[in-house]
């Protein structure tokens, strides 16, 4: 699971208010690097909710974003790097993705998160 | 839907035993091809839905609103593990067979198809949901952000990716398929734009308003809850975004009618038991459903005549030397799926069975 999937991902158990953004639990976190699409990049940066990601990203062991971002900052060859980074080449291959208010895991395995509900979750 | 006009089993009973209970409109969504793993549909559970209200039957079919069966927790968990087994086991025969999609090809009717011919198909079936829906290939217009609900082996999502350089989310109920489509993505090089999880349709682990695609092709079906699947495919779509449902449905009632007739349902029935599907419903239901969630621009059609070849090309490949033999390979989900496949042509011809789309759009504000 990538951080671009993390940032979209959010708890919808019952009585949750705020389900986003997941924590994360880390087992394996792979480096697999993906050829860098500034356009897509550009596009995705307006959708991001950047916080989450920069927390994202530490806990994955990757501390080179900015704790502020703003769209300016596309222009440099270097951010795009950092940020083409952890938005697509960290993945959480083993662990879990917790939710911020009833603290439950939903596991990630072989980079799959199964978000699926328990029936008293529903 | 206002107020009750559901039935719900309280029993924990075989999900297909439902249909079995006396009113109630019962509408499969297609059945899914049993060699085919079907992108996976997803159960959802009834949230709020007691386990026993008394069933309103609506009166007539014109003035009346989606009567839709929806089951109990229990009885939707038994469902929803039978649907990931189903996939589970049926995915590589499918894949191996007929490739990475796991829907009905459109075909010009009347045409003669050979096996060579379905792929195309099923990527004009894709091309034609995305024309009927009104999607422009305009460079401004196109959809950035896709879900793909019920997304199989990721056949669509991979499809629709490529197609506008697009984000994709797959959401599955079968844990084998979703790693099988994110292994497919990353073996074409979309690995950074594709992304699948096992989630639940009913349940969708998306914020509001995300996706200005959202696709949902061929898993309807599935759904317990159309009503749930149907909200859940409105709060996730971005406004202005569109929504393409392409699912089986059974034939709109006449406005004399309150239900399917004896037979029409015993025929669903069997199909049901062998797909792991709930309760059918028209595509006159699903119209009712987005109005009420005040859509705009819904558009449905028939498709039934476009896609008469794809049952009995399935039938055909499962009796080939390849499919005769995976299928010992499989398990009895996949088999008794695979026996169960001209009774999904007998539902055509009968006019029972109906291929549907419907499409909608997010209003803008």
């Amino acid at each position: 699971m990538r951080l671009l999937t993390h940032n979209m991902l959010s708890s919808n158990i019952k009585g949750v208010t705020n389900g986003f953004p997941l924590r994360i639990e880390v087992e394996k976190v792979v480096e697999k690097e993906v050829d860098l699409n500034m356009d897509f990049l550009r596009n995705m940066f307006a959708k991001i909710e950047w916080k989450a990601l920069v927390e994202a990203s530490r806990t994955m062991g990757y501390s080179e974003l900015p704790d502020d971002a703003e769209s300016s900052m596309l222009d440099s060859d270097e951010f795009l790097r950092k940020f083409h980074h952890a938005l697509l080449e960290l993945h959480l291959e083993e662990g879990a993705l917790v939710c911020p208010e009833t603290g439950r895991k939903f596991p990630v395995n072989k980079g799959i998160p199964n978000m699926l509900l328990h029936e008293d979750e529903v | 839907m206002r107020g009750g006009g559901v039935a719900v089993c309280t029993t924990t009973c075989e999900y297909s035993r439902l249909h079995a209970c006396s009113g109630g409109l019962l509408s499969f969504p297609r059945t899914n091809p049993i060699i085919a793993s079907k992108p996976q549909p997803l159960i959802g559970r009834n949230r709020s839905i007691p386990l026993f209200t008394p069933l309103r039957v609506s009166g007539s079919r014109g003035g009346g609103r989606p009567r839709m069966m929806t089951m109990n927790v229990a009885a939707t968990d038994t469902l929803q593990k039978g649907i990931a087994e189903f996939y589970d086991e049926s995915s590589g025969v499918w894949e191996d067979i007929w490739g990475d999609h796991m829907h009905h090809g459109f075909y010009e009717p009347g045409s003669d198809v050979s096996l060579s011919d379905h792929r195309a198909a099923q990527i004009r079936m894709i091309e034609e949901s995305l024309r009927f829906a009104s999607l422009s290939d305009d460079s401004v217009q196109k959809p950035r952000n896709i879900v793909d609900v019920g997304c199989g082996i990721g056949g669509s999502s991979r499809y629709l990716a490529r197609k506008y350089g697009a984000k994709c989310n797959g959401i599955t109920l079968s844990p084998v398929q979703a790693q099988r489509a994110q292994e497919l993505a990353a073996a074409q090089g979309l690995d950074g734009k594709v992304s699948f999880q096992v989630a639940d349709a009913l349940n969708q682990p998306f914020p509001d308003g995300e996706f200005d695609l959202v696709w949902s092709m061929e898993s309807g079906e599935h759904m317990p809850d159309k009503t749930k699947f149907v909200n859940e495919l409105a709060r996730v779509a971005a406004p202005g975004g569109r929504i393409i449902i392409v699912t089986w449905c059974h034939r709109d009632l006449s406005p004399s009618e309150e239900s399917l007739r004896p037979e029409e349902k015993q025929l669903l029935k069997k199909i049901c038991d062998a797909y792991y599907l709930p309760a059918w419903c028209s595509t006159a239901d699903y119209v009712k459903l987005l109005q009420s969630l005040s859509l705009e621009d819904i558009k449905a059609a028939d498709w039934s005549q476009y896609v008469a070849p794809f049952w009995p090309a399935v039938i055909k490949s499962a009796l080939s030397w390849k499919g005769i033999t995976s299928l010992f390979r499989t398990g009895w989900k996949t088999i008794r799926g695979a026996l169960v496949m001209p009774l999904m042509i007998e539902g055509y011809k009968k006019g029972v069975i109906k291929f549907a789309i419907i499409t909608c759009r997010k209003p803008a504000s």
